[in-house]
């Protein structure tokens, strides 16, 4: 991944007359040969144990030649990236929003926007399916999907000053694609926190030791926030080292309070966890972003990085053997515990963040391309970041698939499936075809030092015990897995915490922005009570979902998940509709099949899952057969199992018919979408409408800076020749790396 | 590895994290205010980094899944 391509002085790549070098292509055979066989390996083993290594190598090996070759090709051929012209961070710098930044550090700060939870979570649900489809669809996902759908919508937000996907929408498709974007994604934030609120109450339900260590953080990020403001203003590093140094002895301090008298207090049901996520999320959005939101995404960016990369040198160094199947049953049967569908196109929608992503084209159309110095770094960026989640989600597969899959269906399948207890787990997973003793579910509980393994939903947990097994397979052997486990949760936890604070402010300014246009002082981001009712209004949105999802006797994750998905999706397929709207516009037709082939997979499966929850007659995975089969049952006055009681019935009826609603609204946005976009394409192609691009206009950069990871020898020689005049003290020239100083501010600027 | 690279190597690090972090935004701020508005007045550190945590109120930022 590190070469970077060889541009001549216009900034393009140079054309088909280059001479290539024998030794790079030496080296991209061997990358090509180390890929093919560790796929090989992957896919033709078959009932013999696999190692995980081989996922790693095959990934590896798949990224480097996608962003060697086919991103590069997208990047010069069909978008015409131009190092020539000026970036809206140039032209506009502001020193606030619009800020030439250089490469590596946008690169961090867009992974970091991009990646959470869900590249963890969703693999570890999809292992259902066995390790061999979730894999695939993460890898070729997003080298043909996902990378390209964030790297392309980067590049026009790019061109266009840093709008935002609904702007953009609205301006190249027309106000009704605009509207139904907008409406996409509030919703999607609704679900998104819905779902992702369910995860934390998921791994923090009945275990002291998690509560409370996920507790202190809130203290630590208030005392980090006071430092930082009146202590020690902006020192960062210094401060998010103190606050690591807390947060690890927040969570072995929970080891000891779980051993004390005051786990009583700590030990809380979901449904009060559900209670203290909404005031949480309710106070967090409101007060100002220094208390409580800025220290904690410092500790949960750092400590997000940190754990990535620890586990990566983990997997390398223990090597784990794969226990999970490469395909199970469950892929064609469609009846799996953990979510029901089939295969297809169910593994397409649970995976969404790490293979394609619709929740990406917000922050590579929001902050991110304000920042970028040079157009030929939407590669690295918008492509390497995705690229580099995607590693993350086979990272979270490898965990996932490592554990005894007897455990693994044990911890996945909801509550009304496995029951309460070890035995009747135990008996409940011999049913769906594996084996586990009730004595090892208890030994894995407690060798991670919790009460019970059973039913703990969400994702989370899993991925927990998958990395204690890793990381104390390398640091500090059995007697700390514990630990371990609870330093996953609080990972998780920590950063989904973080997005539920965000994510709940992004949806009050847009629900403060739409009031807005009726009721003007609604608009004011500033006036309290527009901020509280807007907040309350978010809150109470994702707060209901989460209520039916910890309530629901069928199970909340395997009922919300997939509606998730979808809606992610169906965001995907808004943002892949504005880009091939644009490759279309900009006269690029010949090209548009590079955003149009995945929009049209993407919205292949997302209609298909949609149909499939809205339609289908099998009440395990239609919602309104579901409805139906239950609501029948209490006009008899009957309970069916999973139910308990009548309230039970009722809460189902009520959950099937909502979840319905929603699945049949996302696939129909998804068609008004793509049905207004091929009006327009249409239109553009037949030449019955004249074309209005909304592109800035162009204006020569004087930026020099580099396109890859690392500086190539001749960009190198030009950026010294800046560096010359930027070197001078109080300029550029402090704050550029010591190896490597283009100056990524203009010599001569005013 | 050789000592100096060593250096080298930590040195960058040390650059990385407080680009990344937001730490260098003040040196940043005045430089660019010594560079392209002399005669401005140059905040001292902790105005400017309440101002531009402030800014980050009226901005909210999405995190991904």
């Amino acid at each position: 991944m590190a070469t970077t391509p060889e541009l001549d002085e216009s900034g393009r790549a140079s054309g088909a007359g280059r001479r290539r070098d024998p030794r790079t292509i030496a080296i991209w055979t061997v990358v090509a040969l180390v890929g093919a066989v560790s796929w090989a390996v992957l896919a033709l083993s078959r009932g013999e144990n696999v190692n995980a290594v081989w996922m790693i190598f095959a990934a590896l090996g798949s990224y480097a030649i996608a962003y060697r070759f086919y991103a590069r090709w997208i990047a010069h051929r069909v978008l015409g990236v131009d190092d020539r012209r000026a970036t809206p961070a140039e032209r506009l710098n502001n020193d606030i929003d619009y800020q030439p930044t250089d490469r590596r550090v946008l690169f961090g700060h867009h992974f970091a926007a991009i990646a959470g939870a869900g590249p963890l979570v969703g693999p570890v649900l999809a292992a259902q399916m066995g390790y061999l489809p979730g894999t695939i669809w993460i890898i070729a996902g997003v080298i043909f999907a996902g990378a390209v759908q964030d790297m392309v919508t980067l590049f026009f937000s790019m061109r266009r000053d840093g709008k935002s996907l609904g702007q953009m929408a609205r301006e190249e498709i027309g106000p009704v694609g605009g509207v139904a974007a907008l409406v996409a994604v509030f919703s999607i934030m609704i679900i998104l926190l819905a779902v992702l609120a369910l995860v934390v109450v998921g791994a923090l339900a009945r275990s002291p030791w998690g509560t409370f260590s996920i507790a202190l953080t809130i203290p630590i990020a208030f005392f980090m926030g006071f430092y930082l403001r009146s202590l020690r203003p902006g020192r960062v590093l210094e401060t998010s080292l103190i606050g690591i140094g807390l947060l690890i002895l927040a969570i072995i301090a929970g080891g000891w309070v779980q051993d004390s008298s005051w786990a009583a207090a700590f030990t809380l049901s979901p449904k009060t966890l559900v209670i203290c996520l909404v005031v949480y999320g309710f106070f967090a959005s409101v007060l100002p972003v220094w208390m409580l939101l800025a220290p904690r995404d410092y500790l949960s960016t750092f400590l997000k990085i940190g754990t990535i990369i620890l586990l990566a040198i983990g997997i390398l160094v223990t090597a784990p053997v794969l226990q999970n199947d490469a395909i199970t049953k469950f892929a064609s049967r469609g009846d799996g515990p953990v979510f029901a569908g089939s295969l297809f196109p169910f593994v397409f929608i649970t995976i969404a963040c790490g293979a394609l992503s619709g929740f990406h084209s917000l922050i590579a159309s929001g902050t991110t391309p304000k920042m970028i110095q040079k157009e030929s770094q939407i590669r690295m960026i918008g492509y390497g970041a995705m690229l580099t989640e995607s590693f993350v989600a086979v990272m979270a597969m490898i965990a996932a698939s490592i554990i005894d899959p007897g455990l693994y269906y044990a911890m996945n399948a909801p509550a009304g499936t496995v029951g309460a207890t070890a035995q009747s787990a135990a008996a409940a997973v011999t049913n769906l075809g594996f084996t586990i003793t009730p004595e090892t579910l208890q030994a894995a509980a407690t060798a991670v030092e919790e009460e019970t393994l059973v039913a703990r939903t969400g994702g989370a947990p899993t991925l927990a015990v998958g990395m204690s097994e890793i990381f104390s397979g390398f640091l500090g052997g059995a007697s700390v897995k514990a630990f371990w486990y609870h330093f996953a949760i609080m990972f998780e936890a920590l950063f989904i915490l973080t997005t539920v604070d965000a994510g709940t402010r992004v949806g009050r300014f847009m629900l403060q922005d739409t009031i807005g246009n009726v009721w003007k002082p609604m608009r004011r981001v500033s006036w309290p009570p527009g901020v509280w009712a807007a907040s309350a209004i978010v809150v109470g949105l994702w707060g209901y979902f989460l209520w039916t999802g910890v309530t629901n006797p069928l199970g909340g994750i395997n009922q919300l998940f997939p509606l998730f998905g979808i809606a992610n999706q169906l965001l995907a397929a808004v943002a892949l509709t504005v880009c091939t709207t644009l490759l279309i516009k900009s006269g690029r037709a010949k090209y548009a099949w590079v955003t149009g082939v995945p929009l049209a997979w993407d919205a292949v499966v997302t209609l298909t899952a949609s149909w499939q929850k809205v339609f289908s007659g099998d009440p395990k995975l239609g919602f309104f057969s579901q409805r139906e089969r239950y609501a029948n049952a209490l006009d008899q006055g009957d309970v069916l199992a999973p139910a308990k009681s009548l309230d039970d019935m009722q809460a189902i009826v009520t959950n099937s018919t909502v979840d319905g609603i929603l699945a049949a609204f996302f696939a129909i946005l998804i068609v008004i979408v793509i049905a207004d976009a091929i009006r327009v394409w249409y239109q553009v192609l037949s030449r019955r409408r004249p074309v209005e691009l909304h592109e800035a206009p162009y204006e020569e950069s004087r930026i020099v800076a580099g396109s890859g990871l690392l500086p190539t020898a001749e960009e190198r020689a030009r950026g010294q020749l800046v560096g010359a005049g930027a070197g001078r003290p109080g300029t550029s020239g402090d704050r550029m790396p010591p190896d490597d100083r283009p100056g990524e501010e203009p010599a001569g600027r005013p | 590895m050789t000592t100096d690279g060593l250096r080298r190597g930590v040195r960058w690090l040390h650059w990385y994290l407080r680009e990344v972090s937001g730490e260098s935004a003040y040196d940043r701020h005045v430089a660019h205010l010594r560079s392209g508005h002399p005669g401005a007045s140059v905040p001292t550190r902790k105005e400017f980094e309440r101002w531009r945590m402030d800014q980050r109120d009226s901005r909210p930022e999405a995190r991904c899944c």
